[in-house]
């Protein structure tokens, strides 16, 4: 710091003490111009403008809407490698001879599991002694096993065909 | 007897020159993440408005139907399935299947989209499917473990209040009865 400079910021401390309302004064205009062209005096002791109060603070902006551009710094590439030239877009498309289609395998058809809501005994293969008494099998045997017939009719009759499982579930009613 | 085959050769056509995607009847479709999709029916549930999601399913069901040569109601339960799972699966909704539990028809749909929570979006879909597919305006409700029971659509919010009052499946089915057999 020089001695113009300290002997104007002294002046400018005896002025202000005078008139503490006072903040311009001559001194101060020489001090701020000497310390704007010389750049001596520690810009960071006193912060250039005072901070807001909390009525004036910026709103937050939404991160999805951004309204301006957040400034970044970007640091020069450590690497020596330059571009030669820019990639070019073409709006014109590839050349393609027929239209591309999606050909999966056919997919294999679950069958219908049907699941009773009443628990009922599972059909098992009929003892030799005797037929069993009543048993209400929900599905079909499959081919090869041997076949129990039920004395009464199943609760639920299979339906036959997609119209009659809708006719059934659709009639559903709360008890 | 309809063999119940689906032919999914062609079934999209991409066209390149003009940045657009059909499927073989006509309709155009536009290809969406899950995450979007998601956060898009989220929304729509958050509303309480999934017409959206109704009325692609119906679009589903059109292609179905379109597949069909014959109406749904006279065809195998098989034959139904087989078109209405491959457009499903064409569609990247998942795997669709039939279960019988009683007399209550249930689509289970499995490895779909995770959309919302209480699986009401996918709910909506099969709905408006099923009711393209079967001519009449049906309603699929979640009853948990991605399936939906097909009811009327004038009991469906009975039964939707049944399963978040925490009835299962089982329960469900116990306490609907057929009134056509009554």
């Amino acid at each position: 710091m020089s001695n113009r400079e300290d002997r104007l910021r002294s002046l400018l401390d005896k002025v202000r003490a005078k008139r503490p309302e006072e903040r311009t004064t001559h001194a101060a205009d020489a001090l701020e111009r000497m310390r704007t062209a010389s750049g001596t005096t520690a810009a960071a002791v006193a912060p250039s403008s005072p901070p807001l109060p909390p009525a004036a603070q910026p709103t937050p902006v939404p991160s999805a809407f951004p309204t301006q551009a957040v400034p970044q710094s970007f640091s020069e590439p450590q690497t020596s490698q330059r571009l030669e030239s820019p990639t070019r877009y073409s709006s014109q498309p590839p050349r393609v001879e027929r239209p591309l289609s999606v050909e999966p395998r056919t997919p294999s058809v679950r069958p219908i599991s049907a699941t009773p809501s009443v628990p009922s005994p599972s059909p098992s293969p009929a003892p030799t002694t005797r037929r069993p008494e009543s048993i209400r099998p929900q599905s079909v045997a499959p081919t090869g096993q041997p076949v129990v017939y039920a004395t009464d009719p199943p609760e639920f009759p299979r339906p036959k065909t997609f119209g009659d499982l809708l006719e059934l579930t659709l009639s559903l009613r709360p008890r | 007897m309809h063999d119940g085959r689906f032919d999914p050769s062609g079934f999209y056509e991409f066209n390149l020159t003009g940045g657009t995607v059909r499927t073989r009847a006509g309709e155009r479709v536009v290809m969406l993440s899950e995450g979007v999709l998601s956060a898009l029916v989220e929304a729509a549930a958050r509303d309480g408005d999934l017409t959206p999601l109704r009325r692609l399913g119906e679009l589903l069901g059109e292609q179905v139907l379109s597949g069909l040569d014959r109406p749904a109601s006279v065809l195998s339960a098989e034959a139904v399935l087989g078109h209405t799972s491959a457009v499903t699966a064409l569609f990247g909704w998942g795997r669709l299947a039939f279960e019988r539990w009683g007399p209550a028809l249930v689509i289970a749909l499995r490895d779909k989209p995770e959309l919302d929570e209480d699986e009401l979006g996918a709910a909506a879909l099969l709905g408006g499917m099923f009711s393209e597919i079967s001519q009449r305006q049906v309603s699929c409700v979640p009853t948990g473990d991605s399936k939906f029971i097909m009811v009327d659509f004038e009991v469906a919010e009975t039964v939707w209040g049944w399963y978040k009052d925490g009835a299962d499946l089982p329960a469900i089915v116990g306490m609907l009865e057929s009134k056509r057999a009554s």
